[in-house]
């Protein structure tokens, strides 16, 4: 282990030394004091019970390289990436890097940023000091700590009180191969979304290539009074890849926040989610979908915390696995004795298409208050018999209502993405996505309308 | 249009069916009455071709051709149609998607041509008049979150948009109300064709007030053992089964 810190503390230095400097002093200490954490730390083993089935050996031995230089792409490669049919705002970064000749942020009105992170120093660097590594600890997360120790650039956006973002903010992160090495990107994000403000994201994570690159992120969203937020996160990065990220919300009163993770891509990706509710009558909605075939391994720990009373939160989480795939899914619940009248709902549904499969599915509730209604469910099946009765029963043959009940599978999880364009991409996503590898010809491309 | 001859069948190793007589022809309705436990629902279950039973004697022939040896699916296309006791919840799959696959596939066997999108909201649109339904329902999951009423009602719905030549209504009155049971059972009265026949299973006489048999059969302990007109319906709301079952001890 301790020449995996070594290679580390070495990356650190070169980091600080190249480029790194763009940053305020306080980042510097931030960052020191986060190499030490991990120093402290190392990567996790499966002893620990958080990690307990997700082995990140493959990634501890990786020499993974700070990439100081942008790497040059296509543009059609990143039209590909982009919502289909709906004008969006795009920031995209490479290798960890801001991609000016790949973004579109002409004509967003006047007080909403978008910039990266580096860039917000200058001019909102008092808001991004409050904020930033604020709620998120790095102290019990090795990868959160190894992120913070390499804070460089990432996505800083702000939207000020009682501004609604008409269009989709798509922040794009391409990871792609730089001659023989393998990159590590420490994505650091920011989203501060002021009272009463409205706005959707797509975050996508895609790939260029199939090297093994590890992309590890932060991203901090604070939500304040009465805003309204959408999140959906889109992780398909090539099958040799290593992601993870850290991703946390924290809601002030009758804020709304709906999260959705789409996880198809990595070889190991490794979602944490969590959070804060903390705020009266703030609703939280935390939904995703997974779909693991060949070796993968995905895995989604979601932490909901409710602090305050009369807040309701719903999380389901859905997956298909097929080969080798596996899938681990941990939802926590922590309701605070004062958080009366709490009405939190989780499920996690599994859909096994191979008996070499597995998921490892555990709901964890943690309550000290009386008056509340807190509900889970975890479900690991094949294809439903009875639906496929009934769906035969009025004339649909055996392949098609395999084909259906797949699609109708995933679609009930993606119905929880509110804004239609995000729907209508992620479905898309998932159609190919299942069409290319279950080798199943009769999907249907949409099943819901 | 239906001829079941000495139907015998078991699920879960025990026999439930043990030599159904019945034919069916077309214009015709057919109730088939009996206590909870008879092998009422079986039957409906058997001829739609549920995998979990098992027929261990006997055959049903459907226009000439030999049912028990079609895939549900088969049947379907044949013109069977089950309007289920319990419909299922299938969540992300809309209303409108699976009727029209439904429907398409069902054309497609007969050589007809599919219908667009465009035609098929058409149909389903006044097919929902038929049972007063809302057009809130073309989009939302099959069955999800429907009430008791409403899952019933989306049966009917269904054997509109389909048209089977058969149709078997496996206790299409559970669980319903009085308005609700007006409406499903006139939603059926309207389908009805001197070309299509009905097969109405039921415990209760209720529904037949609004669904009126042309024969009422009574099955008990898996085989038909009374057979008469729609006043043996009324017989057996006053009676009760139990008389039903003491004629049969007597000709013991």
């Amino acid at each position: 282990m301790s020449e995996v810190k070594n290679h580390y503390v070495s990356e650190f230095q070169t980091f600080e030394k190249n480029g790194a400097n763009k940053a305020p002093a306080w980042v510097h200490d931030v960052r020191k004091n986060a190499l030490s954490v991990f120093n402290e730390l190392g990567f996790p083993t499966t002893k620990q019970e958080d990690w307990k089935y997700t082995n990140v050996t493959p990634i501890a031995k990786g020499s993974f390289k700070y990439s100081s230089a942008p790497v040059q792409i296509g543009p059609d490669v990143v039209k590909s990436f982009l919502v289909e049919g709906t004008d969006q705002f795009v920031m995209t970064f490479v290798n960890g890097h801001l991609a000016p000749e790949h973004s579109q942020l002409s004509g967003i009105p006047n007080g909403i940023v978008v910039s990266n992170l580096i860039g917000a120093y200058s001019g909102h660097g008092n808001i991004i000091r409050e904020y930033l590594s604020k709620y998120v600890k790095h102290q019990k997360n090795p990868f959160t700590a190894l992120n913070t120790a390499f804070i460089n650039d990432g996505a800083f956006v702000h939207v000020p009180a009682n501004v609604a973002v008409e269009k989709p903010i798509h922040l794009l992160f391409i990871s792609t191969k730089k001659e023989s090495d393998q990159i590590a990107s420490h994505i650091r994000n920011l989203i501060v979304v002021e009272e009463g403000a409205k706005v959707n994201f797509v975050v996508s994570y895609r790939s260029v290539g199939d090297h093994t690159n590890l992309t590890n992120v932060v991203t901090e969203i604070v939500a304040k009074k009465n805003s309204l937020v959408e999140v959906v996160k889109v992780q398909k990065e090539n099958e040799s890849a290593f992601h993870v990220e850290n991703l946390h919300a924290h809601q002030h009163e009758t804020s709304d926040v709906r999260i959705f993770s789409l996880a198809i891509g990595g070889a190991i990706a490794r979602n944490d989610m969590s959070v804060i509710i903390d705020g009266e009558a703030a609703e939280c909605n935390l939904n995703g979908l997974y779909i693991v075939t060949g070796e993968q391994l995905i895995d989604h720990h979601t932490f909901m915390h409710h602090i305050h009373p009369n807040c309701p939160s719903h999380e389901l989480f859905k997956g298909i696995l097929t080969d080798h795939g596996r899938a681990v899914f941990n939802g926590k619940v922590y309701v605070e004795p004062e958080a009366q009248k709490t009405d939190s709902k989780q499920t996690n549904r599994n859909l096994l298409l191979s008996d070499t499969a597995i998921v490892d599915t555990k709901p964890e509730l943690e309550i000290f208050a009386d008056d509340v209604k807190c509900t889970h469910g975890a479900a690991v099946g094949g294809m439903n018999e009875s639906h496929s009765f009934y769906l035969k029963t009025r004339g649909i043959t055996e392949e098609s209502a395999k084909g259906i009940l797949t699609v109708g599978f995933a679609a009930e999880a993606t119905a929880k993405i509110v804004h239609p364009a995000l729907r209508h991409h992620v479905d898309l996503m998932v159609v190919d996505h299942l069409r290319s590898k279950l080798g199943t010809a009769n999907l249907p491309d949409i099943v819901h309308a | 249009m239906i001829e079941i001859k000495n139907l015998h069948a078991k699920v879960a190793g025990r026999e439930i069916l043990k030599g159904i007589n019945l034919n069916v022809k077309a214009g015709e309705v057919h109730a088939i009455m009996g206590p909870n436990g008879s092998g009422k629902s079986t039957l409906a279950q058997v001829l739609s071709g549920h995998p979990a039973y098992e027929v261990t004697d006997g055959h049903v022939l459907f226009e000439g051709q030999d049912l028990l040896d079609m895939e549900p699916e088969k049947r379907a296309h044949a013109g069977v149609f089950l309007a289920f006791q319990y419909p299922v919840e299938i969540p992300g799959v809309s209303n409108s998607y699976f009727l029209k696959a439904g429907l398409n596939e069902i054309r497609k066997s007969r050589g007809e041509e599919e219908l667009d999108s465009m035609q098929f909201l058409k149909l389903l649109k006044e097919k929902m008049k038929i049972v007063e339904m809302d057009s809130s329902f073309i989009n939302r999951p099959v069955n999800e979150g429907f009430s008791g009423g409403e899952k019933k009602r989306n049966e009917i719905l269904q054997m509109a948009v389909l048209e089977p030549k058969l149709a078997i209504l496996d206790e299409t009155d559970s669980g319903l109300d009085i308005d609700a049971l007006k409406i499903v059972a006139e939603g059926v009265n309207k389908l009805k064709s001197p070309k299509n026949a009905t097969i109405v299973v039921t415990h209760y006489q209720r529904l037949l007030n609004y669904i009126v048999p042309d024969f009422v059969h009574v099955l008990v302990n898996g085989r038909i053992v009374k057979s008469g007109g729609k006043e043996l319906a009324l017989e057996l709301e006053a009676n009760g089964y139990d008389f039903i079952k003491e004629e049969l001890l007597q000709s013991v």
